[in-house]
């Protein structure tokens, strides 16, 4: 079975973002994996292990980046968990919008034919919530996204994903292959099942870190360079940024003096009521 | 962390230090952190923590990878031990006291037979291991150490007493020092060996989350196939690993003065007075922009030398200064700290007194401020 995991290289969200010259300013940033990407290549690892024994007997787990030569660390540290191989398609961030994204990443499911593609829901920088669905709808393949669960039927041939609704959770049942975008959840001790690991087997919370072991693994294991034009796409972004600001600064609380003149101004000022 | 990409290149020199400082920057906030002021107020070693680092193959990052390590570098240690002190120097101290006094120094002077018998317990972090130099009446003038072996039959006998151990109480296994023929040697001494015994812990200032005993010989018998390189030849064992000690020890000043001056930064933007930040106040900017600047005199100085040393290049003139500016740096950083907070400073709740507590010990352990001071001059002066 071979997964390929999209993924991105953001600013770190832990740190402060720094607005300049109407842009962000990422100068000072340092990059590491989308989070839901990085859950997503610990679903896709989880698919096709043993997580009691620690072992895993074939399948293949095949992540993509497109970015600047430096995006290459954030590939490695996928390698570094213990994916199989890597691919990075050069290109600037601000250069390339979501369909471009799709076009090469159609390109490359066209070339590797992937089982299933997994995917985080969003960057956490754009936010766009966007790649995911329109690959899938451009490959014309089933899709479930926000998946908090993951089960890979025995026979391999589809996976049952839950979703986390307002009313509950709703179960998807998609063909392979088939593309799964991942939510926060899909990490938690049992969300993912694969008839291979015994049921009641529970990870730690989170993506695993990349131990020493798999970081001097991940040297030694393929990394691909490659261009737009590899895949025959050429950068011509239909979305561009026009500026950034911050939201304005909230502004300061008003005393009132009794209940009345409070639901006045809920009424006039506020528009609450 | 403050800085440019090209900064963070300087401090990060390939993908494998970058990946390594991810995995233990992330390890640290996820896992160390919220264990941190626990063991600060117990006094007690966390050791399933410290078996974690096992498990992320942190304890063998020196050791090369046909001996079951990593192979990383001087640099990658440093990054190890400024992640972790960041979040608990108590705990990177019991860190450094196993992966470097013990497993890196066991690893660099052991035979294959050696290394089978003890390697994979320690690199797994099953077995928790210490080091033992300083004596009760012997610290800096280490060759003068009391503690003496003797030969009988196919063990040697080992009398005497080693102080401030750390990882003592805690330790499955040890490196010690003694005198055989009045040269000093090395050994590899299993708690359980006839005569061998730890004391209480000691108590102490800082690094409270790591523990301290004494080592107590006692007409202790070790075997002969426990001696560690040669007879007489403790020194070369001793020296060759000092270095990269020192560079560690450093790192976590760096890590501690690093997290003082990141909590001061923040509390200066949010606590207010006289009706604007404190951060406004000229008084407090002249604790933050000379803290900041330590800081980077230090980050700059440690990760520079720290690039010159492997174990096939010496660079004791370097590692001194680095821990002698660190060390005194750090504790100064930390102070401004407590100063800065005011009373939150000065209460256990935002850590940073347990950071000055802490950062207190890198003037004393590994080598004093004036240990440092007599090498340097030493080495300048010398004709």
């Amino acid at each position: 079975m071979k997964i390929l995991v999209p993924l991105k290289r953001v600013p770190d969200p832990e740190l402060k973002t720094k607005i300049k010259d109407g842009a962000i300013d990422l100068s000072g940033a340092s990059w590491v994996v989308n989070p839901f990407d990085e859950y997503a290549v610990e679903t896709a690892l989880r698919l096709l292990e043993n997580g009691d024994a620690g072992t895993r007997e074939g399948g293949e787990v095949v992540v993509v980046t497109i970015g600047p030569s430096e995006a290459a660390q954030q590939v490695r540290s996928a390698l570094a968990m213990g994916a199989d191989r890597a691919i990075r398609v050069d290109a600037e961030d601000k250069a390339i919008d979501a369909l471009t994204v799709v076009a090469v990443l159609q390109a490359i499911v066209a070339e590797e034919k992937p089982d299933l593609i997994l995917m985080g829901k969003q960057a956490v920088d754009g936010d766009a919530n966007q790649v995911g669905q329109m690959l899938a709808g451009k490959l014309g393949l089933p899709q479930a996204t926000f998946a908090a669960s993951i089960e890979l039927a025995e026979d391999k041939a589809s996976v049952l994903v839950g979703r986390e609704v307002d009313a509950g959770v709703e179960y998807k049942r998609i063909p392979l292959p088939g593309l799964v975008t991942v939510d926060l959840r899909i990490v938690s001790p049992t969300a993912v099942k694969n008839h291979v690991t015994p049921d009641a087997f529970a990870y730690g919370d989170g993506p695993r870190y990349a131990s020493l072991k798999g970081i001097m693994a991940a040297k030694k294991k393929p990394l691909a360079d490659k261009t737009l034009a590899d895949y025959g796409v050429t950068a011509s972004p239909v979305i561009a940024e026009k500026g950034v600001e911050l939201p304005p600064a909230r502004p300061p609380g008003q005393k009132v003096d009794d209940i009345p003149t409070l639901v006045q101004k809920l009424v006039e000022e506020a528009k609450a009521l | 962390m403050a800085g440019s990409s090209l900064h963070e290149r300087l401090y990060t020199p390939t993908d494998e230090h970058g990946m390594l400082r991810q995995t233990v920057r992330q390890f640290a906030r996820d896992a160390v952190e919220p264990q941190a002021m626990e063991h600060d107020q117990s006094g007690t070693l966390n050791v399933a923590l410290l078996r974690r680092c096992g498990d992320l193959g942190l304890l063998g990052l020196t050791v090369p990878e046909d001996g079951g390590g990593a192979g990383l570098d001087a640099v990658a240690s440093v990054i190890v031990h400024e992640e972790l002190a960041y979040c608990d120097p108590g705990f990177a101290l019991a860190y450094l006291a196993h992966a470097l006094l013990f497993v890196n120094n066991f690893y660099w002077a052991s035979t294959d037979a050696q290394r089978a018998r003890y390697l994979p317990k320690t690199l797994s972090g099953e077995q928790v291991g210490a080091m033992g130099m300083t004596e009760p009446a012997v610290g800096t003038d280490v060759l003068g150490m009391q503690s003496v072996a003797r030969r009988d039959g196919d063990h040697y006998v080992l009398d005497g007493r080693k102080t401030f151990i750390t990882n003592g109480p805690e330790a499955d296994v040890f490196i010690a020092y003694a005198k055989l023929d009045d040269r000093i040697t090395t050994f590899v001494i299993e708690r359980g060996f006839a005569g061998f015994s730890t004391s209480p812990k000691i108590p102490k200032m800082g690094m409270r989350a790591s523990t301290m005993s004494e080592l107590i010989f006692d007409g202790c018998r070790v075997p002969r196939e426990n001696l560690l390189g040669r007879e007489g030849g403790g020194i070369t064992n001793m020296m060759r690993n000092l270095e990269i000690e020192r560079l560690g020890l450093s790192a976590m000043s760096l890590g501690m003065a690093q997290r003082c001056l990141d909590d001061m930064v923040r509390y200066t933007q949010e606590r207010r007075s006289f009706g604007k930040p404190i951060h406004e106040h000229g008084q407090i900017q002249r604790y933050l922009a000379e803290s900041y600047a330590k800081v980077e005199a230090m980050r700059a100085l440690i990760y520079g030398v720290a690039a010159t040393v492997t174990p096939q290049h010496r660079n004791r003139l370097g590692t001194d200064a680095c821990k002698l500016f660190a060390s005194t740096a750090a504790k100064e950083v930390a102070d401004a700290a407590v100063q800065v907070l005011g009373g939150y400073g000065y209460c256990t709740e935002y850590r940073v007194e347990q950071f000055l507590r802490d950062a207190k010990l890198i003037e004393i352990g590994g080598g004093t401020l004036e240990a440092h001071q007599k090498n340097i001059t030493r080495d300048l002066t010398r004709p």
